[in-house]
């Protein structure tokens, strides 16, 4: 007897990606020889590699998840609908460390290696993790000429009203940095985004195997066999980034995780973050990512926002704050300019060009994930709130913040 | 369908309402800007003030005369520098307060304080300022007139390759007054289409820096990638260049290189395959059995 | 490629010098725009900043001599795609000199201001190059105010736009409430409303063209270009009599490291969607698109090729990115390019596009405002209906 497990409700091995929010997930029997009886019982259980992710399960949409679960599945191919996620504090290290396998008794009748995806801290990967993710990241820049261009030209001084200064800030941000980790991902499919944790000390980011280590003058050195060192934006070749601070600490003046988290239950008070920890972190250095236009030329950029939207998240999680409808969660007070309420499309996804918008639209639709459907190629500002699916299944992203939990 | 989960439990303090965070940051700025408080308490308070400049005029006028104040202590205008780039970029806030800001950065591009100048000159050109601009390119071309490094003033001025600043670097490439200099002046001249040929000399030239030859293997990539695939292939398999600069070739090949050629190209794979079992640093070896690796070996 | 040249003769103070002369001496103001041409040699081997401030000066000095219609195009211009505040201030004062104000003119203040407004910044007339360093004094914003209050009812096609604005109630409303309240007030007056709303809302006044078609035996030969050879985004050559003989083109310029995104990047998005009329139409291979480099030494085939596909643009054997392999100069004289260079960067460029007959001929040009897609099209195709063009094309090899 064989069956097939889908993950993501997909026989695709590309949607086998979990994250801490439940996956909809299928099994069905393929090759019913030597079935006993019209349903068996199929065992679903978790495999991890040493030192690999941890899947849990459930069989209904709610309740409590263990390491396994039992599920009458009938042998004429009738699929039968389970939940699986990645148990909280297990993340995946490489793709495939887990396996989710089913049994029939003793038997192994069907199994798929998974990984538990997830965004971790920059200053805590692994090297071969690290290694990775700049490989992907220098391969998207491609020397200027990849698609790492269509994400420079998104954020400039030009589309810069687009997300800043008002409440769209948080949304499009997470919008941006989605559409950057799945373009990542078609490269290379075991990569999340990291996050620079800027309250706290991050030796391993500025290193030249990483992310650079910056001379006197600001100008930043890479290791030989760090392809980062072909980077290029605009033409010109290299990242221009001199710390304010010693890397071995972190940057001084910037609010911290509980102080942040403090600023306020409503949303308005919240995105004062934009001002600091967001706009300080950015100016604890001199070079390109000091300033708004050319801030996304250097690839912190994209850490630094990762953190930014991990605290929004860790936010939201903490006072229920996914539901658009709810007033606290977001400022839909009126008022705001284009972009900046819950039922506008977002610039540039949207390809709305002139007027209030700017004249081009870089980078087309928003990129698909084989995982899951949402935020859908022209999201909307109050698309990007439910990341995790809490409100509504659907809305899920297929990402997750490794201190972030789902429930 | 899924239920709505319990919010979990909120850290402590957190009940504050928008208006509580304003004044909360208006009374930071009233610190930050008050020259009877210690300069410590000054510099911290300047941290947690900056989107307060945005709401009153007043507030953001009394932060700029601090960062103009010559008779402040530069740690205070250095936090008020910071303060107001972390709001500028919330850019629809900042927008009544953007006019101001850049006049007084202007006006603070020619402060005694070296730091001062090196810092506005850098966001001014990232604005590709033509007052910033014009000061850099006199300093070049008259060191008297300097408000940095020449250095410095190279780094500044590629953020604008429309700057006219190529005369100049390649001036300073034939006579570097610093070392530091001549690699600024070569990596802006990585945008000029017709310094090519310059970039080639430097990569083949063993008795140049791995630095500078690492520049020049990167422009020669964006004005003539095809010779640089030529020369990175030359050099891999020239037993006595260094390893470094062969470990920036492999590179350069396995991330740009034509594949299909690669894969068919016996003797540079064999030259790879000495390489990554010779005694080059581990790491560099790594790189060689990954190239291997890539093209089937 | 353009060798590396010397520096202008004419230092910057010189130059000011003479346009302030020119300003002030009435038998010789129309010179001043001849000094507006991008391709004008007093340009040559200047940076693009010191471009901004010469450019900038000749504006002011018009704003004081008085625009005349054949001025106005280069003010309005400024004003449809400006992106740097000295110009866009100095063309807003500029405009109110202008004699024959008609409501036209509003959608061109209107947009700059939308442009602009988040990237204010105080500006000085006072002197030759000079940059604020405080703000009193006037911006751009506050110069397109003014001269929409000087509108007044011709404005009133922007008055929705306006009024928006001033409810914002904050940044920018608060900033220039004075200014913008005298604006509105002026637009609203009734008793100047001379002319009824008519017209494009985006074309410049009618007669002051920015359109400008060559009957067909007018039209000049291409002698001095047709064996140019391009290179295309595939690395493929190409003589410009294989690829523009036997149909009617669109031709457009750009270069991919054009900062201003009104221009190139906007250009280039445009022939994409003029493409995508033409395939609607069933007319992509009766109707070649070229879009051509200013900067062929930089610009390699790789190069165009991602530009063009970052912003949709087709590729194909009727449809290509191209850089001239020789004979640049050749290409500028024949086109009339308003272009130049410091060294072989381009400093300046105008927004250009061009249909071209099916003998290579250019049949019509669109010069430095924003032209409508649509509009291109539909010229295109009279031009390919004018002989009856057959669907043939001699274009070398398909993708």
């Amino acid at each position: 007897m064989d069956v097939e497990l889908q993950i993501n409700n997909s026989a695709s091995p590309n949607a086998r990606f979990v994250s801490w929010a439940p996956s909809p997930c299928r099994i069905r029997v393929t090759n019913p020889s030597g079935a006993p009886s019209p349903t068996v019982n199929l065992k679903i259980t978790g495999v991890s590699a040493a030192g690999g992710g941890v899947v849990v399960f459930r069989s209904g949409a709610t309740g409590v998840f263990s390491s396994s679960v039992t599920l009458p599945v009938p042998t004429n191919g009738t699929s039968v609908p389970f939940f699986a996620a990645g148990k909280f504090g297990k993340p995946s290290a490489g793709n495939g460390d887990v396996t989710i396998q089913a049994r029939n008794g003793t038997t192994l009748v069907g199994s798929a290696p998974v990984m538990v995806r997830i965004r971790k801290n920059a200053n805590a990967l692994t090297t071969a993790e690290r290694n990775r993710f700049v490989a992907a990241f220098a391969q998207l820049n491609n020397q200027g000429l990849g698609r790492f261009a269509d994400f420079r030209n998104m954020h400039t001084n030009v589309s810069s009203p687009q997300a800043h200064g008002a409440p769209g800030f948080l949304p499009w941000h997470r919008a941006y940095l989605l559409d950057l980790e799945r373009e990542l991902q078609a490269i290379d499919p075991s990569i999340a985004l990291p996050y620079w944790r800027f309250d706290r000390p991050a030796p391993n980011i500025f290193t030249p195997d990483f992310l650079g280590a910056s001379d006197q003058l600001g100008t930043v050195g890479f290791a030989a066999t760090n392809p980062l060192q072909f980077w290029k934006t605009d033409g010109v070749q290299g990242i221009n980034r001199r710390p304010f601070f010693s890397t071995s600490a972190a940057p001084p003046g910037l609010r911290n995780e509980t102080q942040t988290l403090g600023l306020g239950t409503q949303y308005p008070a919240f995105r004062t973050l934009e001002g600091n920890p967001h706009g300080t972190a950015h100016t604890s250095f001199g070079g390109s990512i000091s300033s708004i236009g050319t801030a996304a030329k250097d690839p912190l950029f994209f850490l630094l926002h990762a953190n930014v939207d991990r605290l929004w998240a860790k936010w939201q999680r903490q006072n229920g704050r996914f539901n658009p409808a709810q007033p606290a969660s977001f400022d839909n007070s009126g008022g705001n300019p284009i972009g900046h309420n819950l039922p506008d499309t977002m610039w540039p996804w949207n390809g709305i060009t002139g007027g209030q918008r700017p004249p081009t639209a870089p980078g087309g639709a928003l990129a698909a994930s084989p995982c899951v459907g949402a935020p859908g190629p022209q999201p909307k500002v109050q698309d990007s709130l439910d990341f995790q699916g809490a409100i509504g299944a659907p809305a899920r992203m297929g990402f997750d913040y490794d201190d972030v939990k789902f429930a | 369908m899924a239920r709505k989960r319990r919010a979990a439990k909120r850290p402590r303090g957190a009940t504050k309402t928008p208006t509580a965070v304003k004044r909360s940051a208006r009374a930071a700025l009233s610190v930050a800007t008050s020259g009877r408080r210690p300069v410590r308490k000054r510099v911290a308070a300047m941290a947690q003030a900056p989107l307060a400049v945005c709401e009153s005029d007043k507030d953001l006028q009394a932060m700029l005369n601090v960062l103009r104040n010559e008779d402040e202590p530069v740690k205070v205008r250095l936090a008020a520098l910071q303060s107001l780039g972390a709001a500028a970029f919330s850019v629809i806030a900042f927008e009544s307060c953007r006019g101001d800001y850049l006049a007084a950065l202007r006006k603070v591009a020619t402060d005694p304080n070296p730091e001062l100048p090196q810092r506005v000159l850098g966001l001014l050109m990232r604005e590709k300022d033509g007052f910033a601009q014009r000061k850099l390119l006199e300093g070049l071309k008259n060191p008297d007139k300097a408000l940095v490094p020449p250095e410095k003033a190279l780094q500044l001025l590629s953020y604008d390759v429309h700057a006219e600043a190529y005369a100049a670097a390649r001036a300073i490439v034939g006579k570097p007054p610093n070392p530091d200099a001549r690699r600024e002046a070569l990596r802006l001249l990585a945008a000029d289409a017709t310094a090519a040929p310059l970039f080639e000399k430097l990569l083949r030239d063993k008795k140049e820096l791995r630095e500078i030859r690492q520049i020049s293997a990167s422009a020669l990539h964006a004005l003539k990638p095809d010779r640089l695939q030529q020369v990175a292939r030359e050099i891999v398999l020239d037993k006595s260049d260094y390893d470094d600069i062969k470990a920036t070739s492999l590179m350069a090949l396995a991330t740009f290189g034509d594949d299909k050629a690669l894969a068919n190209d016996t003797v540079l794979l064999n030259s790879v395959d000495r390489f990554g079992a010779g005694k080059a640093p581990s790491k560099y070896k790594q790189g060689a059995r990954r190239f291997l690796r890539k093209y089937g070996r | 490629m353009r060798p590396v040249a010397t520096a202008n003769a004419q230092s910057e103070p010189q130059f000011a010098a003479m346009v302030d002369a020119l300003a002030a001496d009435l038998d010789r103001r129309d010179r001043l725009m001849d000094l507006l041409r991008e391709d004008h040699p007093v340009y040559d081997q200047r940076g693009a900043a010191a471009i901004v401030r010469m450019r900038g000066w000749l504006l002011v000095a018009l704003a004081r001599a008085g625009v005349s219609d054949a001025a106005l195009i280069f003010v309005l211009e400024e004003l449809d795609t400006g992106v740097d505040a000295y110009l866009v201030a100095a063309a807003a004062r500029a405009l109110r000199s202008y004699p024959n104000p008609t409501e036209n003119l509003a959608p061109f203040v209107m947009r700059a201001l939308t442009q602009i407004r988040y990237r204010d910044e105080p500006v000085s007339f006072e002197r030759y190059g000079d940059y604020a360093v405080s703000s009193a004094g006037t911006s751009p914003v506050r110069e397109l105010l003014a001269t929409l209050a000087w509108l007044g009812p011709r404005a009133r096609g922007v008055l929705p736009e306006l009024e928006a604005l001033r409810a914002q109630g904050s940044g920018l409303a608060k900033k220039f409430r004075i200014d913008i309240d005298r604006a509105l007030h002026a637009i609203r007056r009734a008793d100047q409303v001379d002319e009824p709303a008519t017209g494009s809302c985006c074309a410049p006044p009618a007669g002051l063209g920015d359109t400008v078609s060559r009957p067909l035996d007018s039209r000049g030969g291409v002698e001095t270009i047709e064996s140019l050879v391009f290179e295309d985004h595939r690395g493929d050559r190409i003589a410009f009599k294989e690829f523009f003989r036997g149909q009617p083109s669109i031709v457009v310029f750009f270069y991919t490291r054009c900062d201003n995104p009104m221009k190139c990047s906007l250009t280039v998005t445009k022939l994409a969607r003029m493409q995508k009329l033409l395939e609607a139409q069933g007319l992509s291979d009766r109707i070649h698109t070229a879009a051509i480099s200013y900067d062929p030494a930089f610009d390699l085939p790789e190069r165009l090729r991602v530009y063009g596909q970052d912003r949709g643009v087709v590729m194909n054997a009727h449809h290509r990115l191209l850089r001239a392999t020789g004979g640049m100069d050749a290409l500028c004289a024949h086109f009339g390019l308003g272009v130049n260079f410091i060294e072989s960067l381009v400093n300046r460029h105008r927004i250009e596009a061009y249909i071209l007959d099916a003998e290579g001929r250019i049949a019509v040009s669109f010069e430095r405002i924003h032209w409508d897609e649509q509009q291109v099209v539909s010229r295109a195709i009279e031009v390919l209906e004018e002989r009856g063009s057959c669907g043939g094309t001699r274009a070398q090899g398909a993708d």
